[in-house]
């Protein structure tokens, strides 16, 4: 599984410090994400596509 | 906040403990007390860098602890648990063959344990997990 949170990141002007802080996890976090080193729970997965105000299938590639 | 000053404390302790031990017996330390000694203080820092960077995380408003963190947590101590297992194996073979104190070959092994969940934790945060 990969993800384009970066990408939505990029666009949405945000640094990994205020999307941290909207989802309520840890800078780190973030940064595992975007490596693609760690998949998130279905809650986080579902606040970050709120943040960004789309689906998880188009955050999330299956 | 609480979680990362009592890492600090605990840290504190451990090092206060270990310094009276070093100043008591300074005179009747030989190579195992000393590589001993050398493995708390590791320990130590690794517990200080933990703490500190738990710290930084509360001052810029993050929470100490998430689900990664936690997930990271609950793999090392699996882990490090499996690992100990077969340390203490390899310590009992030991004894027998190699002339050990009890209070030496408990304080080896609980050592150990202590280095393997501190390499193992490090391990995991910096390769990650993956739940695939």
């Amino acid at each position: 599984m990969t993800n384009r949170i970066k990408e939505f990141r990029a666009r949405h002007n945000l640094t990994q410090d205020e999307l941290a802080k909207k989802v309520n996890v840890r800078r780190e976090t973030i940064v595992f994400l975007e490596q693609n080193k760690y998949n998130p729970s279905l809650k986080l997965a579902h606040d970050l596509a709120s943040v960004f105000s789309v689906t998880i299938e188009e955050l999330f590639i299956f | 906040m609480k979680k990362s000053l009592i890492v600090f404390i605990v840290a504190g302790l451990v090092l206060l403990t270990t310094g009276l031990w070093f100043f008591t017996s300074v005179n009747k330390f030989n190579t195992m007390d000393l590589l001993h000694f050398g493995v708390i203080t590791l320990l130590v820092g690794f517990a200080v860098f933990v703490g500190s960077k738990r710290l930084s995380n509360a001052k810029r408003g993050e929470p100490v602890e998430d689900e990664l963190s936690k997930k990271i947590l609950q793999k090392t101590a699996a882990i490090s648990y499996y690992i100990s297992l077969y340390i203490w194996v390899f310590l009992i073979f030991l004894k027998d063959r190699v002339k050990f104190e009890t209070e030496e070959l408990l304080g080896t092994g609980i050592l150990a344990m202590a280095v393997t969940f501190g390499i193992s934790w490090l391990i995991f945060n910096h390769k990650g997990i993956k739940n695939d």
